[in-house]
């Protein structure tokens, strides 16, 4: 268990952020490649941590693209991500695809399904994963091989 | 300082040679650009120093330009910390790479071959034909017009960055004309001249495109425009995959046939 010392008061914008979503459902198991809102877009594929962790989240990654989310560690049939997911890039045809994951080892597994589905369809995409710490600050960010 | 950060770079060098010097030491090669025209402040921001850097450098020309004064020196932009900073090219990118990749094992072998060429032989001719083929067809036609249309269509077209970067394309074409020309009439020097001028140009300009044009353009593509040039650059490549292994293929051979003079001449 860890806890992070903060400061309620500190940084805090003025006024109401306005959230980026812009569809419903999100969890992977129940979204479907062929919903409007995947057809041809810029998709984040965040590990559930990822927005909770990330003040600004929506800002930086969400605005203007779809998004499932998924845990690596605790969903089961994963399976069915990995079919999800080239879903997506085969069938839904979108354009890129950002994966967001803490900087924990066990979600280097939502990266690998991203590229194992990714392997598995005739149709590739630019994948960029985002690591992201315990207190939401990027680590890293690089290009995986198409 | 203000002023400063917006006059054309070749102007300052100009008044200032010892900017020059300071930018090379930076490793921010302005001083050879044919063009010029871009600003300081455009140079700080595509040679993306870290702001440690970037103040020392605006200090050390602040010197320079204004000996004596107190000037007051722009804020570093905010940039993410270094360990986010890390490069790697975008897909797109790195396809561009690889095609650079391919036209500088030509340009290795380039001085070999001119080293050898007899402009009275018809198989000569034959050879530098087809050496002007591979530049006119691969590395024009294919990677510099992908380059042009499609990621250049990306920016603003008035950047004084992409002007330069054509007006190297153009240069590069001038002495393939002119050796298509020298070639027309069996002359062995204007050909060898020509050839070696094209290498020169080509050899800076993927220098200039590899290390600061390509990770500046990927530090202000957005993961939209990206997969876009992905999609665009595989279509242009399947409609090229036959001839790309032609001409891979022929700088191989080329590669077979010199290996022995390649690193005596160049």
């Amino acid at each position: 268990m860890m806890m992070f010392p903060k400061d309620d008061g500190a940084e805090v914008p003025g006024g109401k952020v306005p959230s980026q979503l812009r569809q419903w459902p999100i969890q992977l198991h129940l979204v479907s490649p062929e919903a409007p809102y995947f057809q041809g877009a810029d998709v984040v594929l965040a590990a559930d941590c990822v927005p909770f962790a990330m003040g600004d989240f929506h800002n930086a990654y969400l605005k203007g693209k779809a998004l499932a989310i998924a845990c690596p560690k605790l969903d089961g049939d994963q399976e069915i991500y990995l079919e999800k997911i080239r879903g997506l890039i085969e069938d839904a045809k979108i354009n890129s695809l950002t994966v967001t994951i803490m900087q924990v080892p066990c979600c280097r597994g939502l990266l690998g399904l991203a590229m194992q589905a990714m392997k598995a369809s005739s149709r590739k995409v630019p994948v960029k994963s985002v690591v992201v710490s315990l207190q939401g600050e990027v680590l890293q960010e690089e290009w995986a091989a198409v | 300082m203000e002023k400063y950060l917006r006059t054309p770079i070749k102007e300052i060098i100009g008044k200032h040679p010892q900017v020059g010097a300071l930018l090379e030491e930076y490793r921010i090669g302005c001083v050879p650009c044919s063009v010029g025209t871009c600003l300081l402040a455009d140079i700080v921001e595509i040679h993306n120093l870290s702001p440690e850097d970037e103040g020392a450098l605006m200090t050390r020309i602040a010197g320079i330009v204004s000996p004596g004064q107190v000037v007051a020196l722009p804020e570093p932009r905010n940039r993410r910390p270094e360990a986010t900073r890390k490069f790697s090219y975008s897909p797109p990118m790195k396809a561009l790479v690889e095609e650079h990749r391919q036209i500088k094992r030509f340009l290795d072998v380039l001085p070999a071959v001119i080293n050898r060429v007899d402009a009275r032989s018809e198989a000569d001719r034959d050879l530098v034909r087809d050496s002007l083929d591979f530049i006119r067809s691969y590395a024009d036609r294919f990677h510099h017009a992908k380059e042009e249309d499609i990621l250049f269509a990306c920016f603003d077209p008035g950047l004084d960055i992409l002007k330069a970067m054509r007006e190297d394309h153009e240069r590069g074409r001038a002495h393939v004309r002119a050796a298509g020309e020298a070639l027309a009439r069996c002359d062995g020097e204007g050909i060898a001249w020509n050839l070696h001028g094209y290498a020169e140009v080509l050899r800076e300009h993927i220098k200039k495109e590899d290390e600061i044009l390509y990770p500046w353009m990927d530090r202000n593509l957005s993961m939209r425009q990206v997969g876009e040039l992905f999609a665009r650059f595989r279509a242009v490549d399947e409609r090229f995959a036959e001839n790309r292994k032609k001409y891979e293929s022929f700088v191989g051979r080329l590669e077979d046939a010199y290996s022995e003079t390649i690193s005596e001449v160049r």
